[in-house]
């Protein structure tokens, strides 16, 4: 591991001038760190500088009527823990709860892991059928940004140079679930997973899927396919088609594109009977 | 570079630890730096939760944490749970069931179960209980004893 020095900004605003400063590949951010570690460890970065934003005032969660922000630095286990998250966004609690363990999710932040932007992640998709939005915060001031066009690809997000993400946004609590295939159940990477919301708001289903590269995404043809707010078995077979044929499904070392294209459909047929029953997944 | 002191507060004893590279981890800290070896290294990627210690009362990984990130904050490990009362009962719950084989993972099997009681107690029910226990390995795969001394920890706290 190279030598770097650890710093730890008081406010949000020494934390862009701390990134600012630095040179291209100079800096990185650490939030959790359960994911930043390796590359640390493997010198796939090789920092000077490891920027820490334990001390900004950013671990907060608020609900705001339909809408819930959730700040970057906020360890998951306290989303997880929210009973309003659990019992109004249960595909979110289903998506938290996939991640790691009760430890890393006490240290693991969502801000890290949009950031990070790993292809398997299980926020991402979450995020997406419940068109989350990033509010970020960087040297020319404040913008928000959709989680579809924020997440760019493996590793690669719409972060400019010396900006943060301060907190991110769901604008309506939905019905949802999210459902995962992996080889152990707890404390693995999904090697195909579903996210399903339905929005009351704009009467229209939102389909997602992860697990497997470049990054999640949504399919629209599986969301059509299912209509309107009570899909039937027709409907909900017709989406599972639609998804298997349209999702853009690759191989990688952990499971064959036929395999994840056998996968998609009972995991979005479980989804929406999850939903069905007012539970997030398993 | 010469480092700052790390400020740690290390069962119970506030500590200003110099000499720390930044890239240490917790876990080497507590292990080779202050001698508290019942804290123990298992996969190093957070994946078996050997390393699982409280900070701030709540389970982390000391693998997968900068020993400089944790600047100021309480760190317990297996050796400071005496007198803490959750932590003798689950102690206690462990000896009594025999729940271990080699012992490598008990530390944080110990520790891990000790924050679950201390954030939800008895309250929590038992399948839950053993899910949030899912972040930690036994290689002797000596379940069935750690299931029995888990139920009764918490039914010691009832």
């Amino acid at each position: 591991m190279a030598p770097f020095a650890v710093v730890a900004p008081a406010s949000p605003d020494e934390a862009i001038a701390e990134l600012r400063a630095a040179g291209p590949g100079e800096a990185v951010v650490l939030a959790g760190g359960t994911d930043l570690l390796f590359d640390l460890e493997d010198s796939r970065v090789g920092p000077r500088r490891v920027v820490s934003l334990r001390r900004l005032p950013w671990r907060t969660l608020d609900w705001n009527g339909p809408s819930l922000t959730i700040g970057s630095t906020l360890p998951l286990r306290a989303i997880e823990t929210d009973p309003e998250v659990r019992r109004r966004i249960p595909g979110l609690y289903a998506a938290v709860r996939a991640v790691g363990s009760v430890a890393l999710r006490h240290q693991a932040t969502l801000g890290g892991n949009l950031g990070r932007s790993a292809p398997a992640s299980d926020l991402i998709p979450i995020l997406l059928v419940l068109d989350a939005e990033v509010d970020l915060l960087g040297p020319s001031g404040e913008r928000r940004i959709d989680v579809d066009r924020f997440v760019l690809g493996s590793r690669r997000t719409a972060l400019a140079p010396g900006e943060l993400i301060r907190s991110i946004r769901i604008p309506e609590a939905r019905p949802s679930a999210y459902l995962w295939q992996r080889v152990r159940p707890f404390h693995d990477i999904s090697h195909m997973a579903v996210a399903v919301a339905f929005s009351a708001a704009r009467s229209a289903w939102r389909v997602a899927v992860s697990g497997f590269p470049p990054r999640p995404l949504l399919v629209p043809e599986a969301e059509e396919a299912l209509g309107g707010p009570e899909p039937g078995p027709e409907a909900v077979a017709r989406a599972a088609d639609a998804l298997a044929a349209h999702a853009p499904i690759v191989a990688d070392r952990r499971a064959s594109e036929a395999y994840r294209r056998q996968l998609v459909r009972p995991l979005l047929q479980r989804a929406v009977q999850a939903i069905r029953a007012g539970s997030g997944g398993r | 570079m010469t480092e700052p002191s790390v400020h740690l507060t290390i069962n119970g004893r506030s500590m200003a630890i110099a000499g720390v590279p930044p890239e240490e981890r917790l876990l080497d800290t507590l292990r080779w730096r202050l001698g508290l070896k019942g804290t123990k290294e298992g996969c190093r990627t957070g994946g078996c939760g050997a390393c699982t210690v409280l900070r701030d009362d709540r389970p982390a990984l000391s693998c997968l944490t900068l020993t400089h990130d944790a600047e100021g904050t309480s760190i317990t490990t297996i050796e400071g749970l005496e007198g803490d009362p959750v932590g003798e009962k689950v102690r206690a719950a462990f000896d009594a069931a025999g729940a271990l084989q080699c012992g490598y993972c008990t530390p944080g099997f110990v520790m891990a179960l000790t924050g679950l009681l201390r954030e939800g107690g008895s309250s929590i029910p038992l399948g839950e209980l053993l899910e949030d226990l899912g972040g930690n390995l036994c290689r002797c795969t000596g379940y069935a004893a750690i299931v029995r001394a888990v139920r009764s920890a918490r039914e010691a706290l009832a």
